[in-house]
């Protein structure tokens, strides 16, 4: 018996079907719909084109920084049991973190490397697909989500960096702010606004936590969805023309 | 079209209207074979494997620099005891890296702000769909990338290293007023800097897409210079000092 008529009972059952809408994907209607009837991978094509999938293309920056954001997101997750976001108490639950928490030093190395990874891999993946020539016509609107999903990523990045409360943190985001305020009229105010007073303190804290663990997250989760739906909708990744899903 | 009987010969039919023919058959692969009409294959389960295959590698890599090197943790923040150097996250060093040269409303604003303009026009402004997909467009582009990059890599490390030696604020602080010795004179010099490769590959009747690849490249080349300066050889007091010749045992990676 082959593998499939082995199978064929399982995927034929009603509990099976209730679940997924398709059929054994060893055939391409089966393949279609594995695709299309997922919530998961319905963001993927059907079809990808084979130049494409060449590694030596496009080097798999784009998942690579998704996948260091699923990393940021489980890593953060687990430190959020732990930290406290005021100036009393940031530091100490640091040192908790590090000197008590079972594997909390590792977690907390997990998540300020692949945060540091993920902004480089962001700014690689932009010069790939620059150099590639991947943002041309269709593909514009989708090259400005990237160039907003950069800003969001530095963004995540520098708010995260203030939350350790320790002197670097304290002094980098002091001179990062600085930086902003050179904006005639508007940057005093973008200051202001950011650190909830006119030096960082407990309202720059809280600020920067709601953030970095709210509102830049599920910024950034909503617009790399976007993003890889428009990959899909505007013909999967640009490959040469003549190959392309016309 | 009126009714016509086409001559029927068994395998080689003839047409009276056509000018072609199938001729004869050939035993041999055609281009086409195992592809499909766009050279396409189906996403599953291939780009999932992929992913699978990325995500294991990534996390492991994340994991085992993680086992190696600690994340860094300072003394408790103190506002009334400033750093020395205090410099920002890496990926904002480079600015950091101007304000030491230009006046910051240039080094802050006016340069950030025109990098996110040129990317956010740069799809409407280089916008031919025929290099699509190609690495550099074309081998010309791939030797004004490579060229345009060792350019952008000397003029801005002569940049850091002459203003540093010979700082034109310091210089024209008598002579002239402060928004042209660091606003108006600096600006014009990092203009310069990027605008200089574009002219030429004017005049060398390059494409638009010539010409955008090298200034992306300055862009990206210039950012980098301007980020090692920054991040690897300023030391106490934002001085340049060789990385491995820092005062004060003070290690540029300790902030990473």
């Amino acid at each position: 018996m082959t593998r499939s008529s082995l199978l064929t009972p399982l995927t034929e059952s009603r509990v099976w079907r209730s679940f997924f809408r398709h059929g054994l994907p060893d055939n391409p209607l089966d393949r279609s719909l594995v695709m299309t009837t997922n919530i998961f991978f319905h963001l993927h094509p059907v079809k990808v084109s084979r130049p494409s999938l060449r590694w030596s293309y496009s080097f798999g920056l784009g998942i690579i920084s998704a996948i260091l954001f699923a990393l940021l997101v489980w890593s953060g997750l687990l430190l959020m049991f732990y930290y406290a976001p005021t100036i009393e108490r940031a530091y100490p639950t640091m040192k908790d973190i590090q000197m008590t928490v079972p594997l909390g030093q590792f977690t907390r190395n997990m998540h300020r490397w692949a945060a540091h990874a993920m902004v480089l891999a962001v700014i690689l993946h932009m010069a790939r697909v620059f150099y590639t020539g991947a943002f041309k016509p269709p593909r514009e609107f989708n090259w400005i989500v990237g160039v907003v999903l950069l800003l969001l990523t530095l963004g995540a990045s520098f708010t995260g960096y203030l939350l350790p409360w320790d002197q670097l943190a304290y002094w980098a985001i002091t001179v990062g702010t600085n930086i902003a305020s050179y904006a005639p009229v508007a940057g005093p105010m973008m200051r202001e606004l950011l650190l909830g007073g006119t030096e960082v303190g407990q309202n720059s804290l809280l600020r920067f936590y709601t953030l970095h663990v709210a509102i830049l997250p599920l910024l950034i989760g909503l617009l790399v969805s976007l993003h890889i739906w428009r990959v899909r909708k505007d013909g999967g990744l640009a490959a040469r023309r003549n190959s392309e899903v016309k | 079209m009126a009714a016509q009987t086409p001559v029927s010969d068994d395998i080689f039919p003839k047409h009276t209207d056509k000018t072609f023919a199938l001729v004869e058959l050939v035993r041999g692969e055609s281009a086409m074979v195992d592809k499909g009409p766009d050279d396409t294959v189906f996403a599953f389960p291939i780009v999932l494997l992929w992913e699978i295959v990325l995500s294991l590698g990534i996390t492991l890599a994340i994991f085992l620099f993680s086992l190696i090197k600690q994340a860094p943790l300072e003394e408790i923040a103190n506002p009334f005891v400033t750093t020395d150097p205090a410099k920002a996250p890496w990926y904002f060093i480079g600015l950091q890296e101007l304000l030491e040269h230009m006046h910051p409303v240039v080094a802050g604003v006016l340069i950030p702000g025109a990098l996110v303009l040129f990317l956010v026009v740069l799809p409407y402004i280089d916008h031919a769909r025929e290099d699509a997909g190609i690495w550099f467009a074309s081998a010309r582009g791939k030797r004004i990338v490579v060229w345009t990059a060792i350019y952008a890599a000397v003029a801005m490390t002569a940049y850091i290293v002459l203003d540093n030696a010979f700082s034109l604020r310091e210089l024209l602080r008598s002579v002239a007023p402060q928004w042209i010795a660091q606003g108006l004179l600096p600006a014009a010099i990092i203009a310069l800097i990027v605008i200089l490769p574009a002219l030429a590959l004017w005049r060398l009747k390059a494409n638009t897409r010539q010409v955008m690849l090298a200034l992306f490249t300055v862009m990206i080349v210039s950012a980098v210079v301007l980020t090692v300066s920054g991040f690897l050889f300023r030391g106490p007091g934002f001085k340049l000092y060789l990385p491995w010749q820092m005062p004060n045992g003070y290690n540029p990676w300790d902030g990473l």
